[in-house]
Protein backbone atom coordinates (compact mmCIF):
# COMPACT_ATOMS: atom_id res chain seq x y z
CA UNK A 1 0.00 0.00 0.00
CA UNK A 2 1.27 2.81 -1.09
CA UNK A 3 0.80 5.75 1.66
CA UNK A 4 1.08 9.80 1.72
CA UNK A 5 1.50 11.36 4.97
CA UNK A 6 0.61 15.56 4.95
CA UNK A 7 1.64 16.88 8.03
CA UNK A 8 5.23 16.50 9.58
CA UNK A 9 5.66 17.14 12.97
CA UNK A 10 5.41 14.91 16.12
CA UNK A 11 1.93 13.11 15.25
CA UNK A 12 3.96 12.51 11.61
CA UNK A 13 7.16 11.35 12.42
CA UNK A 14 5.53 9.51 14.67
CA UNK A 15 3.61 7.46 11.59
CA UNK A 16 7.05 7.47 9.64
CA UNK A 17 8.77 5.61 12.45
CA UNK A 18 6.25 2.90 13.33
CA UNK A 19 5.85 2.56 9.69
CA UNK A 20 9.66 1.85 9.79
CA UNK A 21 9.47 -0.20 12.95
CA UNK A 22 6.53 -2.46 11.48
CA UNK A 23 7.32 -3.11 8.39
CA UNK A 24 8.38 -6.70 8.36
CA UNK A 25 4.78 -7.46 10.25
CA UNK A 26 3.08 -5.33 7.68
CA UNK A 27 4.00 -7.36 5.16
CA UNK A 28 4.45 -10.72 6.67
CA UNK A 29 0.33 -10.02 7.44
CA UNK A 30 -0.91 -8.82 4.56
CA UNK A 31 1.56 -9.83 1.92
CA UNK A 32 2.17 -6.46 0.18
CA UNK A 33 4.37 -3.95 0.28
CA UNK A 34 3.54 -0.75 3.03
CA UNK A 35 5.34 2.34 1.78
CA UNK A 36 5.20 5.78 1.84
CA UNK A 37 5.70 7.11 -1.41
CA UNK A 38 5.11 11.38 -0.52
CA UNK A 39 5.66 13.48 2.54
CA UNK A 40 5.13 17.04 2.85
CA UNK A 41 5.42 19.44 5.94
CA UNK A 42 4.03 22.97 5.69
CA UNK A 43 7.00 24.27 3.01
CA UNK A 44 8.57 21.44 1.69
CA UNK A 45 7.95 17.94 0.44
CA UNK A 46 9.27 14.94 -0.61
CA UNK A 47 8.30 12.11 -3.52
CA UNK A 48 9.48 8.78 -4.67
CA UNK A 49 7.27 5.78 -6.31
CA UNK A 50 9.58 3.47 -5.05
CA UNK A 51 9.25 4.70 -1.66
CA UNK A 52 11.13 6.82 0.72
CA UNK A 53 13.37 6.30 3.45
CA UNK A 54 11.27 7.02 6.93
CA UNK A 55 15.11 7.76 8.98
CA UNK A 56 16.29 10.01 6.21
CA UNK A 57 13.24 12.02 6.25
CA UNK A 58 13.26 11.85 9.84
CA UNK A 59 16.72 12.86 9.92
CA UNK A 60 16.55 15.77 7.47
CA UNK A 61 13.46 16.96 9.29
CA UNK A 62 15.69 17.15 12.09
CA UNK A 63 18.66 18.71 10.71
CA UNK A 64 17.21 21.37 8.13
CA UNK A 65 13.59 21.58 9.68
CA UNK A 66 12.05 20.72 6.38
CA UNK A 67 11.14 17.14 5.12
CA UNK A 68 11.88 17.23 1.78
CA UNK A 69 13.95 19.50 -1.14
CA UNK A 70 11.16 20.83 -3.11
CA UNK A 71 9.69 23.96 -1.64
CA UNK A 72 5.33 24.49 -2.49
CA UNK A 73 3.02 27.01 -1.04
CA UNK A 74 1.57 25.00 1.83
CA UNK A 75 -1.50 24.13 -0.59
CA UNK A 76 -0.64 20.12 -0.32
CA UNK A 77 -3.74 19.59 -2.17
CA UNK A 78 -2.64 20.76 -5.52
CA UNK A 79 0.04 18.68 -5.76
CA UNK A 80 -1.67 15.79 -4.17
CA UNK A 81 -3.98 15.50 -7.35
CA UNK A 82 -1.11 14.60 -9.13
CA UNK A 83 0.65 11.73 -7.32
CA UNK A 84 -0.14 8.18 -7.96
CA UNK A 85 -0.97 6.60 -4.22
CA UNK A 86 -3.37 4.45 -1.98
CA UNK A 87 -4.06 5.84 1.17
CA UNK A 88 -3.45 9.72 2.49
CA UNK A 89 -2.26 9.82 6.07
CA UNK A 90 -3.77 13.17 6.91
CA UNK A 91 -1.87 14.60 10.57
CA UNK A 92 -1.46 18.71 9.63
CA UNK A 93 -2.33 20.41 13.28
CA UNK A 94 -5.88 20.91 14.21
CA UNK A 95 -7.77 23.92 12.90
CA UNK A 96 -11.04 24.13 14.21
CA UNK A 97 -11.89 28.13 12.91
CA UNK A 98 -12.03 26.51 9.13
CA UNK A 99 -10.66 23.07 9.40
CA UNK A 100 -7.72 24.13 6.91
CA UNK A 101 -5.67 22.81 5.77
CA UNK A 102 -7.06 19.64 6.93
CA UNK A 103 -10.37 19.51 5.08
CA UNK A 104 -9.21 20.40 1.98
CA UNK A 105 -6.33 17.91 1.93
CA UNK A 106 -8.89 14.78 2.67
CA UNK A 107 -11.76 16.19 0.53
CA UNK A 108 -9.20 16.10 -2.44
CA UNK A 109 -7.67 12.85 -1.79
CA UNK A 110 -11.46 11.01 -1.10
CA UNK A 111 -12.81 12.69 -4.08
CA UNK A 112 -9.27 11.34 -6.32
CA UNK A 113 -10.81 7.93 -4.83
CA UNK A 114 -8.28 7.62 -1.97
CA UNK A 115 -8.96 6.06 1.37
CA UNK A 116 -7.88 9.03 4.02
CA UNK A 117 -6.65 8.31 7.57
CA UNK A 118 -6.70 10.90 9.74
CA UNK A 119 -5.61 12.37 13.47
CA UNK A 120 -6.95 15.90 12.34
CA UNK A 121 -9.96 16.72 14.68
CA UNK A 122 -10.76 20.23 12.75
CA UNK A 123 -12.13 19.38 9.72
CA UNK A 124 -14.59 15.94 11.11
CA UNK A 125 -15.75 18.50 13.69
CA UNK A 126 -16.68 21.22 11.38
CA UNK A 127 -17.65 19.20 8.12
CA UNK A 128 -18.08 15.13 9.14
CA UNK A 129 -21.10 14.68 6.71
CA UNK A 130 -19.55 16.35 3.85
CA UNK A 131 -15.94 14.20 4.11
CA UNK A 132 -17.90 11.10 5.10
CA UNK A 133 -20.48 11.52 1.86
CA UNK A 134 -17.39 12.09 -0.25
CA UNK A 135 -16.00 8.78 1.04
CA UNK A 136 -19.06 6.67 0.18
CA UNK A 137 -20.07 8.19 -3.10
CA UNK A 138 -16.30 7.38 -4.09
CA UNK A 139 -16.09 3.74 -2.83
CA UNK A 140 -13.24 4.50 -0.18
CA UNK A 141 -12.66 4.76 3.33
CA UNK A 142 -11.83 7.88 5.81
CA UNK A 143 -10.63 6.33 9.07
CA UNK A 144 -9.93 8.56 12.01
CA UNK A 145 -9.82 6.85 14.98
CA UNK A 146 -6.24 8.96 16.39
CA UNK A 147 -8.64 11.87 16.55
CA UNK A 148 -10.65 10.57 19.63
CA UNK A 149 -8.63 9.61 22.80
CA UNK A 150 -5.34 8.72 20.80
CA UNK A 151 -4.42 5.39 22.19
CA UNK A 152 -7.60 4.17 23.59
CA UNK A 153 -9.64 2.79 20.91
CA UNK A 154 -13.05 4.59 21.12
CA UNK A 155 -14.25 4.53 17.12
CA UNK A 156 -13.26 1.27 16.14
CA UNK A 157 -14.40 -0.57 18.92
CA UNK A 158 -17.83 0.94 18.67
CA UNK A 159 -18.19 0.51 15.07
CA UNK A 160 -17.02 -2.58 14.06
CA UNK A 161 -16.32 -4.71 16.97
CA UNK A 162 -19.74 -3.37 18.41
CA UNK A 163 -22.07 -3.37 15.61
CA UNK A 164 -24.89 -5.42 16.51
CA UNK A 165 -24.76 -3.29 19.65
CA UNK A 166 -27.42 -0.47 20.39
CA UNK A 167 -24.97 2.30 21.47
CA UNK A 168 -27.12 4.20 24.32
CA UNK A 169 -25.07 6.56 25.50
CA UNK A 170 -20.73 7.47 25.94
CA UNK A 171 -19.26 9.84 28.50
CA UNK A 172 -15.95 9.98 29.51
CA UNK A 173 -12.56 12.19 30.09
CA UNK A 174 -11.37 12.96 26.84
CA UNK A 175 -8.70 15.52 27.37
CA UNK A 176 -5.69 14.31 29.58
CA UNK A 177 -3.85 18.27 30.20
CA UNK A 178 -7.76 18.70 31.97
CA UNK A 179 -7.29 15.38 33.88
CA UNK A 180 -4.11 15.93 35.05
CA UNK A 181 -4.48 19.76 35.86
CA UNK A 182 -7.96 18.38 37.80
CA UNK A 183 -6.06 15.91 39.71
CA UNK A 184 -2.96 18.06 40.47
CA UNK A 185 -5.31 20.56 42.01
CA UNK A 186 -7.00 17.94 44.38
CA UNK A 187 -3.98 15.68 45.11
CA UNK A 188 -1.46 18.34 45.94
CA UNK A 189 -4.19 21.70 47.06
CA UNK A 190 -2.84 23.57 44.78
CA UNK A 191 -4.71 26.74 43.10
CA UNK A 192 -6.03 26.33 39.40
CA UNK A 193 -3.14 28.82 38.04
CA UNK A 194 -0.14 26.50 39.61
CA UNK A 195 -1.58 23.56 38.59
CA UNK A 196 -1.87 25.11 35.14
CA UNK A 197 1.66 26.21 35.13
CA UNK A 198 3.21 22.40 36.42
CA UNK A 199 1.25 21.49 33.33
CA UNK A 200 2.87 23.61 30.93
CA UNK A 201 6.45 23.03 32.72
CA UNK A 202 6.06 19.20 32.28
CA UNK A 203 5.09 20.06 28.55
CA UNK A 204 1.42 18.67 29.30
CA UNK A 205 0.06 22.32 28.55
CA UNK A 206 0.46 24.53 25.71
CA UNK A 207 2.04 27.76 26.13
CA UNK A 208 -1.68 28.99 25.13
CA UNK A 209 -3.79 26.68 26.74
CA UNK A 210 -7.25 27.91 26.15
CA UNK A 211 -8.04 25.39 23.67
CA UNK A 212 -7.51 22.28 26.47
CA UNK A 213 -8.78 23.81 29.17
CA UNK A 214 -12.03 26.01 27.72
CA UNK A 215 -13.12 22.46 26.60
CA UNK A 216 -12.34 23.34 23.24
CA UNK A 217 -10.84 19.87 22.12
CA UNK A 218 -13.29 17.63 24.22
CA UNK A 219 -16.04 19.38 21.96
CA UNK A 220 -14.54 18.52 19.20
CA UNK A 221 -14.21 14.82 20.04
CA UNK A 222 -17.63 14.59 21.44
CA UNK A 223 -18.92 16.40 18.05
CA UNK A 224 -16.95 13.20 16.66
CA UNK A 225 -18.01 10.39 18.60
CA UNK A 226 -21.96 12.43 18.14
CA UNK A 227 -20.99 11.99 14.17
CA UNK A 228 -18.81 8.77 13.90
CA UNK A 229 -20.90 6.71 16.31
CA UNK A 230 -24.31 7.82 16.86
CA UNK A 231 -25.24 9.09 12.77
CA UNK A 232 -25.73 12.47 13.97
CA UNK A 233 -24.89 15.55 11.75
CA UNK A 234 -23.19 17.63 14.61
CA UNK A 235 -20.36 20.87 14.46
CA UNK A 236 -18.35 21.52 17.32
CA UNK A 237 -20.30 24.57 17.89
CA UNK A 238 -23.24 22.50 18.61
CA UNK A 239 -22.22 21.01 21.75
CA UNK A 240 -22.70 22.47 24.64
CA UNK A 241 -19.10 23.43 26.47
CA UNK A 242 -17.93 24.42 29.73
CA UNK A 243 -14.48 24.50 30.92
CA UNK A 244 -12.43 24.58 33.70
CA UNK A 245 -11.45 27.66 34.66
CA UNK A 246 -13.66 28.27 37.34
CA UNK A 247 -12.75 25.02 39.32
CA UNK A 248 -11.52 26.49 42.51
CA UNK A 249 -9.74 25.07 45.65
CA UNK A 250 -12.46 25.36 47.39
CA UNK A 251 -14.65 23.52 45.24
CA UNK A 252 -12.54 20.47 44.73
CA UNK A 253 -12.29 20.00 48.97
CA UNK A 254 -15.64 20.91 49.25
CA UNK A 255 -16.22 18.04 46.23
CA UNK A 256 -13.37 15.82 48.30
CA UNK A 257 -15.18 16.12 51.47
CA UNK A 258 -18.28 14.32 49.83
CA UNK A 259 -16.00 11.44 48.38
CA UNK A 260 -16.21 13.48 45.17
CA UNK A 261 -13.65 14.44 42.37
CA UNK A 262 -14.02 16.97 39.51
CA UNK A 263 -13.57 15.73 36.36
CA UNK A 264 -14.19 17.31 32.91
CA UNK A 265 -16.81 14.50 31.12
CA UNK A 266 -17.77 14.78 27.83
CA UNK A 267 -21.00 13.51 26.95
CA UNK A 268 -23.19 12.08 23.91
CA UNK A 269 -26.65 10.84 24.67
CA UNK A 270 -29.78 11.27 23.43
CA UNK A 271 -30.53 13.98 25.68
CA UNK A 272 -27.09 15.88 25.90
CA UNK A 273 -24.17 16.42 23.59
CA UNK A 274 -22.21 18.52 26.29
CA UNK A 275 -18.66 18.76 27.96
CA UNK A 276 -18.66 19.97 31.21
CA UNK A 277 -16.90 19.37 34.68
CA UNK A 278 -18.70 16.84 36.53
CA UNK A 279 -18.82 15.72 40.17
CA UNK A 280 -17.24 11.92 39.90
CA UNK A 281 -17.52 9.62 42.74
CA UNK A 282 -14.05 8.49 44.14
CA UNK A 283 -13.25 4.93 42.62
CA UNK A 284 -15.68 5.39 39.97
CA UNK A 285 -13.87 4.49 36.62
CA UNK A 286 -14.49 8.04 35.57
CA UNK A 287 -12.52 9.40 38.60
CA UNK A 288 -9.00 8.78 37.48
CA UNK A 289 -5.73 10.98 37.48
CA UNK A 290 -3.41 11.58 35.63
CA UNK A 291 -3.26 12.64 31.72
CA UNK A 292 -5.34 9.22 30.33
CA UNK A 293 -8.40 9.25 28.78
CA UNK A 294 -11.02 6.50 29.67
CA UNK A 295 -14.52 6.47 28.24
CA UNK A 296 -17.70 4.26 29.44
CA UNK A 297 -19.80 3.13 26.06
CA UNK A 298 -23.18 2.16 27.48
CA UNK A 299 -25.22 -0.41 25.34
CA UNK A 300 -28.49 -2.21 25.43
CA UNK A 301 -26.68 -5.79 25.16
CA UNK A 302 -23.14 -5.48 26.90
CA UNK A 303 -24.20 -2.78 29.46
CA UNK A 304 -21.19 -0.82 30.55
CA UNK A 305 -17.85 -0.92 28.38
CA UNK A 306 -14.72 0.89 29.74
CA UNK A 307 -11.59 1.52 27.78
CA UNK A 308 -8.66 3.82 29.30
CA UNK A 309 -5.68 4.71 27.48
CA UNK A 310 -2.85 7.20 27.01
CA UNK A 311 -4.91 10.17 25.22
CA UNK A 312 -1.84 11.76 23.60
CA UNK A 313 1.56 11.79 22.21
CA UNK A 314 3.68 10.68 19.63
CA UNK A 315 3.58 7.13 19.56
CA UNK A 316 0.11 6.76 20.96
CA UNK A 317 -1.14 8.58 18.13
CA UNK A 318 0.84 6.69 16.22
CA UNK A 319 -0.79 3.31 16.90
CA UNK A 320 -4.42 4.61 16.87
CA UNK A 321 -3.47 5.21 13.03
CA UNK A 322 -1.88 2.25 12.87
CA UNK A 323 -4.72 0.36 13.60
CA UNK A 324 -6.53 2.58 11.02
CA UNK A 325 -4.02 1.49 8.40
CA UNK A 326 -4.04 -2.37 9.77
CA UNK A 327 -7.91 -1.95 8.92
CA UNK A 328 -7.75 -1.07 5.35
CA UNK A 329 -4.81 -3.20 4.57
CA UNK A 330 -7.56 -6.18 5.78
CA UNK A 331 -9.69 -4.77 3.85
CA UNK A 332 -7.63 -5.27 0.82
CA UNK A 333 -6.76 -8.29 1.71
CA UNK A 334 -9.96 -9.64 2.03
CA UNK A 335 -11.48 -7.95 -1.27
CA UNK A 336 -8.01 -10.06 -2.95
CA UNK A 337 -9.23 -12.87 -1.31
CA UNK A 338 -12.83 -12.29 -2.79
CA UNK A 339 -11.63 -12.09 -6.54
CA UNK A 340 -9.01 -15.18 -6.35
CA UNK B 1 -37.26 11.61 52.83
CA UNK B 2 -40.22 9.10 54.79
CA UNK B 3 -38.57 6.24 56.78
CA UNK B 4 -40.09 3.17 58.20
CA UNK B 5 -38.22 1.56 61.17
CA UNK B 6 -38.99 -1.35 63.79
CA UNK B 7 -37.52 -0.23 67.24
CA UNK B 8 -37.05 -2.77 70.24
CA UNK B 9 -37.72 -0.99 73.58
CA UNK B 10 -37.43 -2.05 76.76
CA UNK B 11 -41.54 -2.55 78.61
CA UNK B 12 -41.21 0.09 81.27
CA UNK B 13 -43.35 2.71 81.26
CA UNK B 14 -41.90 6.47 79.36
CA UNK B 15 -40.17 4.07 76.87
CA UNK B 16 -42.33 4.62 73.92
CA UNK B 17 -42.07 8.79 74.35
CA UNK B 18 -38.25 8.42 75.09
CA UNK B 19 -37.68 6.70 72.12
CA UNK B 20 -39.70 9.10 69.56
CA UNK B 21 -38.76 12.33 71.09
CA UNK B 22 -35.33 12.20 68.88
CA UNK B 23 -37.31 12.42 65.91
CA UNK B 24 -39.57 15.88 67.10
CA UNK B 25 -36.30 17.41 68.15
CA UNK B 26 -34.65 17.12 65.06
CA UNK B 27 -37.59 18.53 62.79
CA UNK B 28 -38.85 14.81 62.05
CA UNK B 29 -42.52 13.95 61.32
CA UNK B 30 -44.06 11.24 62.81
CA UNK B 31 -46.36 10.11 60.41
CA UNK B 32 -47.58 6.49 62.33
CA UNK B 33 -46.57 4.27 65.56
CA UNK B 34 -47.96 0.64 65.64
CA UNK B 35 -47.20 -0.41 69.84
CA UNK B 36 -47.08 -4.05 69.73
CA UNK B 37 -47.15 -3.95 73.45
CA UNK B 38 -48.67 -7.68 73.67
CA UNK B 39 -45.65 -9.37 72.31
CA UNK B 40 -42.53 -9.48 74.94
CA UNK B 41 -39.23 -10.87 74.16
CA UNK B 42 -36.45 -10.61 76.35
CA UNK B 43 -38.23 -7.66 78.56
CA UNK B 44 -37.97 -5.48 75.37
CA UNK B 45 -41.24 -5.03 73.30
CA UNK B 46 -41.19 -3.77 69.51
CA UNK B 47 -42.76 -0.07 67.76
CA UNK B 48 -43.17 0.22 64.63
CA UNK B 49 -42.71 3.67 63.53
CA UNK B 50 -42.29 5.56 60.15
CA UNK B 51 -41.67 9.42 60.12
CA UNK B 52 -40.33 12.18 57.66
CA UNK B 53 -37.41 13.50 58.12
CA UNK B 54 -35.94 16.71 56.16
CA UNK B 55 -32.02 15.25 55.07
CA UNK B 56 -29.77 12.17 55.78
CA UNK B 57 -27.74 14.26 58.33
CA UNK B 58 -31.11 14.87 60.63
CA UNK B 59 -31.97 10.75 60.06
CA UNK B 60 -28.19 10.64 61.35
CA UNK B 61 -28.66 12.44 64.30
CA UNK B 62 -31.82 11.23 65.14
CA UNK B 63 -29.71 7.12 64.79
CA UNK B 64 -27.08 8.83 67.03
CA UNK B 65 -29.65 9.38 69.71
CA UNK B 66 -31.10 6.29 69.93
CA UNK B 67 -27.47 4.27 70.15
CA UNK B 68 -26.83 6.91 73.54
CA UNK B 69 -30.19 6.19 74.80
CA UNK B 70 -29.82 2.34 73.84
CA UNK B 71 -32.87 1.78 71.44
CA UNK B 72 -31.97 -1.06 69.52
CA UNK B 73 -32.96 -0.83 65.69
CA UNK B 74 -33.91 -3.69 64.61
CA UNK B 75 -34.89 -3.18 60.80
CA UNK B 76 -35.09 0.22 59.03
CA UNK B 77 -36.37 1.02 55.22
CA UNK B 78 -37.05 4.31 53.13
CA UNK B 79 -40.53 3.65 52.00
CA UNK B 80 -39.83 5.23 48.35
CA UNK B 81 -36.89 4.93 45.69
CA UNK B 82 -35.00 7.42 45.53
CA UNK B 83 -32.62 9.49 42.99
CA UNK B 84 -29.70 11.51 44.61
CA UNK B 85 -29.05 15.13 43.47
CA UNK B 86 -25.50 16.42 44.21
CA UNK B 87 -24.64 19.75 42.55
CA UNK B 88 -21.50 22.29 43.40
CA UNK B 89 -21.96 25.78 42.61
CA UNK B 90 -18.95 27.82 42.20
CA UNK B 91 -18.28 31.48 42.66
CA UNK B 92 -19.62 35.04 43.88
CA UNK B 93 -22.92 33.88 45.39
CA UNK B 94 -24.59 35.57 48.02
CA UNK B 95 -25.90 33.74 50.68
CA UNK B 96 -28.83 35.28 50.05
CA UNK B 97 -29.01 33.82 46.44
CA UNK B 98 -28.27 30.66 48.05
CA UNK B 99 -31.26 30.76 50.27
CA UNK B 100 -33.20 31.85 47.28
CA UNK B 101 -31.87 29.24 45.55
CA UNK B 102 -32.54 26.49 48.40
CA UNK B 103 -36.22 27.17 49.10
CA UNK B 104 -36.86 27.19 45.61
CA UNK B 105 -35.80 23.61 45.40
CA UNK B 106 -38.05 22.95 48.72
CA UNK B 107 -40.67 24.31 47.14
CA UNK B 108 -40.19 21.42 44.21
CA UNK B 109 -42.87 18.74 43.67
CA UNK B 110 -41.26 15.06 44.29
CA UNK B 111 -38.16 16.64 46.42
CA UNK B 112 -37.44 13.87 49.25
CA UNK B 113 -35.00 15.88 51.19
CA UNK B 114 -32.45 18.60 50.37
CA UNK B 115 -29.51 20.17 51.84
CA UNK B 116 -26.47 22.34 51.56
CA UNK B 117 -22.71 23.08 52.74
CA UNK B 118 -20.64 25.81 52.11
CA UNK B 119 -16.81 26.82 51.89
CA UNK B 120 -14.89 28.65 54.20
CA UNK B 121 -13.19 30.53 51.63
CA UNK B 122 -11.58 34.04 52.24
CA UNK B 123 -11.83 35.05 48.57
CA UNK B 124 -15.50 35.98 47.70
CA UNK B 125 -15.08 34.78 43.58
CA UNK B 126 -13.58 31.06 44.63
CA UNK B 127 -16.53 30.69 47.43
CA UNK B 128 -18.63 27.27 46.77
CA UNK B 129 -21.58 25.36 47.89
CA UNK B 130 -22.66 21.87 47.36
CA UNK B 131 -25.90 20.85 47.60
CA UNK B 132 -27.15 17.63 47.54
CA UNK B 133 -30.37 15.57 48.38
CA UNK B 134 -32.88 13.18 47.00
CA UNK B 135 -35.97 13.46 45.39
CA UNK B 136 -38.54 10.68 44.13
CA UNK B 137 -38.38 10.74 40.64
CA UNK B 138 -36.33 10.96 38.10
CA UNK B 139 -37.70 14.10 36.47
CA UNK B 140 -37.54 15.53 39.67
CA UNK B 141 -33.32 15.98 39.00
CA UNK B 142 -33.64 17.13 35.80
CA UNK B 143 -35.67 19.89 37.31
CA UNK B 144 -33.10 20.80 39.81
CA UNK B 145 -30.41 20.58 37.43
CA UNK B 146 -32.46 23.39 34.97
CA UNK B 147 -33.26 25.40 37.66
CA UNK B 148 -29.30 25.56 39.08
CA UNK B 149 -28.22 25.87 35.10
CA UNK B 150 -30.77 29.17 35.08
CA UNK B 151 -29.34 30.50 38.31
CA UNK B 152 -25.70 29.85 37.40
CA UNK B 153 -26.28 31.68 33.74
CA UNK B 154 -28.04 34.02 35.33
CA UNK B 155 -25.39 34.87 38.33
CA UNK B 156 -22.30 34.24 36.71
CA UNK B 157 -21.07 31.65 38.69
CA UNK B 158 -19.86 27.75 37.73
CA UNK B 159 -22.56 24.91 38.24
CA UNK B 160 -20.89 21.31 38.05
CA UNK B 161 -23.75 18.60 38.32
CA UNK B 162 -22.83 14.76 39.82
CA UNK B 163 -22.55 12.24 37.39
CA UNK B 164 -26.25 10.46 38.91
CA UNK B 165 -24.59 7.27 39.27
Amino acid sequence: MDLVIVGFGVVGQGVAEVIQQKREFLHDAFRKKTRIVGVFDSSSYETNKTGLDPSALIKRKASKNKVGKRRYDGDAWRILGALEYDTLIEVTPTNIVSGEPGFTNIATALKSGKNVITSNKGPLALRFRELSDAARKNNVQLRFEATVGGAMPIINLSRELLRGEKILSIRGILNGTCNFILDRMMEEGLPFAQALREAQDMGIAEKDPSYDIDGDDSACKVAILANAIFGLDKKYSDVKKTGIRGVTEDAISLAEEEKKVIRLIGEISPKRLEVAPRLVRIGHPLSIGGTRNIVQIHTDLAGEITVAGKGAGKYETASAILSDLVALLNENKKSRVIRR
Amino acid sequence: MKVNADLRLKDVPGQLVFALEPISTNDGNIVGVVHHRDVVIGGHITVNVTFEVRSDRMLQRILDTWKERDIDVARMGSLYETFPIECLLVGDISSQELNNIMEEIEAMEDMESVDVRYSVSAASDGKAAIVFGKVRKKEAVERVERLLEERAADGGFLLVRGLGD
